[in-house]
């Protein structure tokens, strides 16, 4: 029974567990008596169990061809298709809003952006759970097809190290008579890292409920955080009563989005040791600590000096090291003290610095998004590999094969994201621009979407965005930029190219 | 004595070449037959084709009643192999393997060369010799061959003499009472082409080839004696990333004063391996030979340049072409004992020769009595021979001068019990005494003899 479910095709077992997942809301529904939004769940999730079965009859023992493009468009579905039943028990509960809004609201969830239509308070309890919950198997989701479905496809960030062709893999070795395909993979790999992902998440949640946060704040928060979605049930961290100790648990665990190593260094062979060798580590570390630096010592320069205590000095430093944290891995929590930081710093607009953070991104296979670190690193590397060759033009550069590989067709892939970067930023924003929305807001709403960084709508420019008065292709818009920001330009370029479907 | 020699490349040949000339009974093996016909035509060997790890080859080799097994194909594994089945299968009494991987080399695996694990008895590595002596040649830059003995204690220094020596025309005995305290003495000289071993009333001229045997402590005082005054070493080009080149680097990076080098090297594959192993020299790839490429590397502003690529006459070339650049002082690796002669016109200072180094480290398992130590000067010339004297041995418990050495011997330095003394006529040599003994070519088997067990021991 249990082999046959896990034969079905992967969109459909997608569609199986979030009917599941339906149910653990209905359930906690029932336990706050909010009794309404109780039955809308457990109705939907019966109804769509009955779809998923018969679906699943249905294509049962179907043969897939091409693994690899069957899952790239199982994971595109999954993005775009799968909302529209998530978006159904949201849509009932809130009663009062449009089908397309919610089901925009739930691509937002479901790809971590954690963009919001709703003010806080117009939401039951349930449903903010409800969204935390979609985003956090969206992180899930994320972990595991990076690593089953990107990995063997060298998309996904791994084209940089990687030794093949963009989008088509490695040569087979003739020797190895079967390699695993990318089903095996995920069922590997989500037995693999599924008891990580909830371990971390209920270790947070734990922490945070012991910092004083109430226990439908900590496990949204806990969810928000481990899968850099940045949903949160009281609009942001000014909201919620752990304070400066929840901050600090929190710092610790966006570390995991830095980099794919801090949840996957038993499969080294150094271990936990290879963290410290690690590009993305290094490199987000080093981003983390110098940003909140920058902006603190800018006071001196910028600012007024004149009246403020070192305890407000020190506020302000930690919120620009919080903040920082929380948008390079593309969560988007402010720190309660980023007012302090953004009065330190005498920036008009600090804003700006926070999108240019979402934009590098968090490590490859994380839950982060943006251009990610490890290809900044090979644009980097290969910068400052050129500048030795201005000096010595013959010279050799060494630290081994895959750092040359990396500085050469590496840098170069990672260059081509960066412009279909570039250019999506440029795509989208015209497109938001055709709707009617200014430029300002266009263009935060485009870096908020492609880099997953929802929260960024509300606090990079002066005044925060009110999604509602979008017009629907506005909302369309931003929910397929949310979509190209979080399966990566470079998949939906690979599913384009007439190639990969003909062979 | 037979010895089986497998690999008939650079090493291998120079091995049977120096041991077949000592009249023992030498089968050369290789999976090369053209190389095994190259040898068996040019030297007193036999050959055999085939691979040296497999047991019938062996076999036929004549492993069955050898008394040594040198393995030094180019291959470690092979090596390993042939030794243990030499062990295993004809259980040859002694067994030396080259081996090259540094992973195999290092001290903290050497438990795997145990008799009842993988039995080999002496692990040689030419390379790494090789290196090491590029090492000291930059070490001692004025001197253009240098060799360590008693655990380097003692430094022996070919030193050329030229026209500002401030010691010519001296008689060396007169030397001896000016500089009484120090601890050197000169074992041989080269005049005109022919090495020989001074007599104490000989003098010394300008375009003699000196060699002195001096304790380490004196090195810079005999050079500065001798004319040579030391320099320092910052900036060396090192032509050539192979095994050598590569294994100078790295040990000029790991020396604690910080030494500025920069490696070239041809091959764009072997350049990359060389990067990748080093981590702050910078490799160059491209023709050692090419102008534009030496002054990348700032070869004008260098204090030498280290040449140890694999072909001679690139070797000679790049030396000459850094010097006329204005480079301090040129280092070349030369195969070909036949260029040496070449050195002098050609404004070289040093040279390393790779067969000495390599036959002198198998040299010291071949010999008899407690040899611990051969070097090889010049092409075969002449040999420094450390031994240990055993109570049987014909010399113990005389004086020097009392001493029945053919008249090509010298002795150069006596270490009694782990003091290094500095040998006159009285000095009476006793049992478990170590000397270093400077020795022409055709003296070698009456020195030989001298350490020997006598025949009354038994």
């Amino acid at each position: 029974m249990m082999a046959r479910i896990l034969g079905l095709p992967f969109a459909v077992l997608l569609m199986g567990v979030g009917a599941l997942s339906m149910l653990t809301v209905s359930l906690h529904a029932y336990l706050v008596r909010d009794l309404p939004t109780g039955r809308i769940f457990l109705y939907s999730s019966l109804i769509f169990l009955i779809l998923f079965a018969m679906i699943s009859v249905a294509t049962a023992n179907r043969v897939i061809r091409r693994q690899g493009r069957s899952h790239l468009i199982s994971l595109l579905a999954a993005y775009t298709v799968l909302p529209l039943m998530l978006a159904f028990p949201f849509y009932e509960a809130i009663g009062d809003t449009a089908y397309l809004t919610a089901y925009v609201e739930m691509v937002s969830s479901l790809t971590t952006t954690g963009a919001t239509f709703y003010a806080s308070e117009r939401l039951p309890s349930s449903l903010h759970l409800w969204r935390a919950t979609v985003g956090w198997m969206g992180g899930f989701l994320v972990w595991i097809t990076a690593v089953a479905v990107f990995v063997p496809l060298n998309i996904g960030g791994f084209e940089v190290g990687a030794r093949g062709e963009t989008g088509k893999g490695t040569l087979p070795i003739s020797q190895i008579g079967r390699a695993a395909d990318i089903s095996e993979r995920l069922r590997k790999f989500t037995v693999k890292l599924f008891p990580i992902y909830t371990g971390l998440t209920l270790v947070l949640w734990l922490a945070l409920s012991l910092a004083g946060d109430p226990p439908l704040v900590a496990v949204s928060h806990a969810m928000a955080i481990i899968s850099t979605s940045g949903i949160s049930p009281v609009g942001d961290l000014g909201g919620s009563s752990s304070g400066l100790v929840g901050e600090a648990v929190m710092l610790l665990f966006l570390v995991f989005a830095l980099s794919r190593v801090t949840f996957s260094a038993w499969e080294r062979p150094e271990g936990l040791g290879s963290l410290r060798s690690d590009p993305e580590i290094r490199l987000g570390l080093l981003i983390v600590m110098a940003v909140p630096l920058l902006l603190f010592l800018r006071h001196w320069t910028g600012g007024s000096v004149a009246g403020v205590t070192l305890r407000e000095g020190l506020l302000g430093l930690w919120g620009g090291l919080f903040t920082a944290a929380s948008f390079l891995t593309t969560t988007g929590f402010r720190s309660v003290g980023w007012d302090e930081a953004q009065l330190w710093s005498g920036l008009q607009a600090p804003g700006l610095i926070l999108m240019g953070l979402a934009i590098f991104g968090g490590g490859i296979a994380t839950t982060a998004g943006g251009v990610k670190l490890f290809r900044v690193y090979a644009l980097y590397k290969h910068g400052l590999r050129e500048m030795e060759k201005l000096v010595l033009p013959s010279s050799v550069g060494g630290s081994g094969q895959t750092a040359r590989r990396i500085r050469r067709e590496g840098a170069y892939s990672a260059w081509i994201f960066f412009m279909l970067f570039a250019l999506s930023i440029v795509g989208v924003m015209t497109a938001f621009s055709l709707t009617g929305v200014d430029f300002d807001q266009s263009l935060v709403l485009t870096v908020s979407a492609l880099s997953t960084t929802g929260p960024i709508t509300q606090i990079s420019i002066q005044n925060p965005i009110d999604l509602l008065v979008l017009t629907p292709t506005a909302k369309l818009i931003f929910a397929a930029a949310m979509v190209i920001g979080r399966v990566e330009t470079l998949a939906i370029i690979a599913l384009m190219n007439p190639t990969f479907w003909r062979a | 004595m037979k010895v089986i020699i497998c690999g008939a490349g650079q090493v291998g040949w120079q091995i049977a070449r120096h041991l077949s000339g000592e009249k023992n009974d030498v089968t050369v093996v290789d999976n090369n037959a053209d190389l095994v016909r190259r040898a068996t035509d040019t030297l007193d060997v036999q050959g055999v084709a085939g691979f040296a790890s497999y047991p019938d080859i062996l076999d036929k080799a004549g492993a069955r009643d050898a008394d040594m097994i040198i393995a030094a194909t180019h291959s470690d594994e092979v090596n390993m192999v042939t030794c243990q089945v030499a062990h295993s299968v004809f259980a040859v009494p002694r067994k030396i393997a080259r081996l090259r991987a540094q992973s195999y080399l290092t001290a903290i695996y050497s438990d795997l060369y145990r008799r009842d694990h993988m039995p080999i008895d002496v692990v040689i590595s030419p390379e790494r010799e090789v290196a090491e002596a590029a090492l000291r040649r930059l070490a001692a830059p004025t001197a253009f061959d240098t060799e360590v003995f008693l655990d380097g204690k003692v430094q022996l220094l070919g030193i050329q003499l030229d026209e500002d020596c401030p010691v010519l025309n001296t008689p060396l005995r007169q030397l001896t009472d000016l500089f009484s305290t120090l601890r050197a003495i000169v074992v041989g000289v080269r005049r005109a082409g022919t090495l020989f071993a001074p007599e104490p009333g000989d003098q010394l001229f300008e375009g003699d080839q000196i060699y002195v045997c001096t304790h380490v402590d004196d090195t810079a005082r005999t050079l500065e004696i001798f004319g040579k005054p030391a320099t320092r070493q910052e900036r060396v080009v090192i032509v050539g990333g192979g095994n050598i080149g590569l294994a100078v680097a790295q040990a000029l990076e790991g020396r604690a004063e910080r030494v500025r080098a920069k490696v070239i090297e041809k091959s764009r594959a072997r350049a990359e391996l060389a990067a990748d192993a080093l981590e702050r020299t910078v490799v160059l790839h491209g023709d050692g030979l090419d102008m534009d490429l030496l002054s990348e590397a700032g070869i004008d502003r260098a204090d030498a340049i280290l040449v140890v690529t694999d072909d001679d006459k690139t070797n000679l070339l790049a030396s000459v072409r850094a010097k006329s650049a204005g480079c301090g002082m040129a280092i070349a690796l030369v195969n070909d004992p036949t260029l040496l002669p070449l050195m002098d016109p050609l404004d070289i200072d040093a040279y390393i020769n790779p067969r000495a180094t390599t036959v002198s480290s198998i040299l010291r398992h071949v010999r008899h009595g407690r040899v611990r130590d051969v070097y090889s000067i010049g092409d075969a010339e002449a040999e420094v021979i450390e031994a240990q004297v055993l109570s049987t041995s014909p010399i113990a418990g005389q004086a020097i001068r009392d001493i029945d050495f053919p008249e090509g011997v010298l002795v150069g330095a006596v270490q009694k019990s782990g003091k290094v003394v500095r040998p006159t006529g009285g000095t009476r040599i006793d049992e478990g005494d170590i000397i270093v003994v400077f020795a022409l070519a055709a003296d070698v088997p009456e020195v030989e003899r001298l350490f020997q067990v006598s025949i009354d021991f038994f």
